[in-house]
């Protein structure tokens, strides 16, 4: 009667059960470390399927936090295999600000010039600080958290946390200054 | 004191235990060097969380997602030569309709006919609980969030332990309904296999525990004077009373 029908269906119900609730956290880290949308779809799909064949290494825990240190890595390995084959990409303001105003006039505007200067800013970070930022601020991961999923000591995810503020808010107020002139 | 920025930040990320958590806020009392970073801290955060997007995944990444599992779940090799999706719900049906006939019984000293009773009822919800989208209202292996979830949702609160160390990790709990009262319902793993705990206040007399059995299914009952608790699964009798001896410490 039991088969391993059953055992399959049931392994991939629990894996369903207890990583789905964590696809928005691994669709906003993954965006955030690709910094682009289509690269991080197929990161996170590549992600999940990964989890989904370590399924069985999975002691219980913090499923958060395994999971998304399976997203990382898939990041940065696809990050490697894109520099290999030199698509290095060139900043680009164009396609980083909005191309249509929207139409609630100064306010939203204000509004989308910050909230495209906050994203620049994070995504001219390097790598190392962008991630411990993204997984403190958005994420709202402890230190141990994101030890855990960078493979990181907690000192050293303290003093890339803070070296990322400073330089956060050095770039911030760089750019303010230049949309005040 | 002196001043810190590191510790200021790890105040502000509320890292700090609250004796050290303690001394910071003196600090930033008398210190204005220190306040003011703070402050810069503080405006910087909620900077972040207001212009920095929080990138939500779209409905189709969350199919595809689903999709791939299910794939790779159908592609894994098995003894037998094909099993299409439709036979494990048609092999569920069965066992749902064979225990609404009848619950096998094994003559043991505690049996009453009230127990069966609960026990047929119990392992429908087991079998409902995985067939079904709702196995956890509260996913987490952490006792300490588990337990307070309980809070204001049951008039009692259930004793919520982890044996992640033993090989039966703390999944997560769920508000469930039996006997025409809400239980508590724990969820542990034991490898791929779930065990569901269902536990409620019992009468004060503590009770021998009794063993039921049924379609490769086990149940164990027992009370320990306050509560009353069944543990069911799909894995071994011997097991699930390993996990019950465990519960029971």
């Amino acid at each position: 009667m039991k088969n391993s029908v059953t055992s399959a269906e049931s392994r991939q119900r629990l894996f369903e059960e207890l990583m789905l609730p964590h696809l928005n956290a691994a669709y906003n880290l993954a965006r955030w470390l690709t910094r682009n949308e289509d690269d991080a779809q197929d990161a996170v799909q590549e992600a999940y399927l990964r989890a989904f064949r370590f399924f069985d290494g999975y002691r219980g825990g913090d499923g958060k936090s395994w999971l998304l240190e399976i997203v990382r890595n898939t990041c940065f390995t696809f990050h490697r295999r894109e520099k290999r084959n030199v698509m290095s990409v060139v900043f680009d303001e164009a396609s980083h600000t909005p191309a249509v105003s929207p139409p609630n006039a100064e306010e939203a505007l204000v509004k989308a010039s910050k909230r495209s200067i906050m994203q620049n800013c994070i995504e001219g970070l390097p790598d190392a600080f962008r991630e411990v930022l993204v997984m403190r601020e958005l994420e709202e991961m402890s230190y141990q958290q994101i030890a855990d999923v960078a493979g990181l000591p907690v000192g050293t995810v303290m003093s890339r946390l803070s070296r990322a503020r400073k330089r956060l808010e050095e770039c911030a107020k760089g750019r303010d200054m230049e949309s005040d002139k | 004191m002196n001043c810190s920025l590191d510790l200021i930040e790890a105040y502000m990320d509320e890292e700090l235990d609250p004796g050290p958590s303690g001394s910071v806020e003196d600090h930033l009392l008398s210190c204005q060097a220190c306040s003011e970073a703070y402050l810069r801290f503080r405006t910087q955060k909620a900077n972040i969380r207001a212009a920095a997007p929080y990138y939500t995944a779209s409905a189709q990444l969350e199919r595809s997602v689903r999709n791939a599992s299910r794939q790779a779940t159908a592609n894994e090799p098995k003894p037998v030569a094909s099993s299409p999706p439709w036979r494990w719900l048609a092999i569920a049906a069965t066992v749902l309709l064979a225990v609404s006939v009848s619950w096998n019984m094994r003559p043991s000293p505690r049996r009453t006919v009230e127990n069966d009773l609960v026990a047929e009822n119990i392992l429908s919800d087991h079998i409902r609980s995985l067939i079904g989208t709702h196995l956890l209202d509260v996913p987490s292996s952490n006792q300490h969030t588990v337990k307070p979830w309980f809070n204001g949702k049951l008039d009692f609160s259930p004793d919520v332990k982890d044996f992640t160390s033993q090989g039966f990790p703390l999944i997560g709990g769920r508000l469930d309904y039996l006997m025409d009262r809400p239980v508590a319902a724990l969820v542990y793993g034991r490898r791929q296999h779930v065990i569901n705990v269902f536990t409620w206040p019992a009468d004060p007399t503590p009770m021998a525990e009794s063993r039921y059995s049924r379609n490769g299914y086990n149940a164990i009952h027992w009370s320990n004077g306050s509560m009353t608790f069944w543990a069911v699964s799909d894995i071994a009798l011997t097991e699930l009373a390993q996990f019950k001896g465990l519960y029971e410490k």
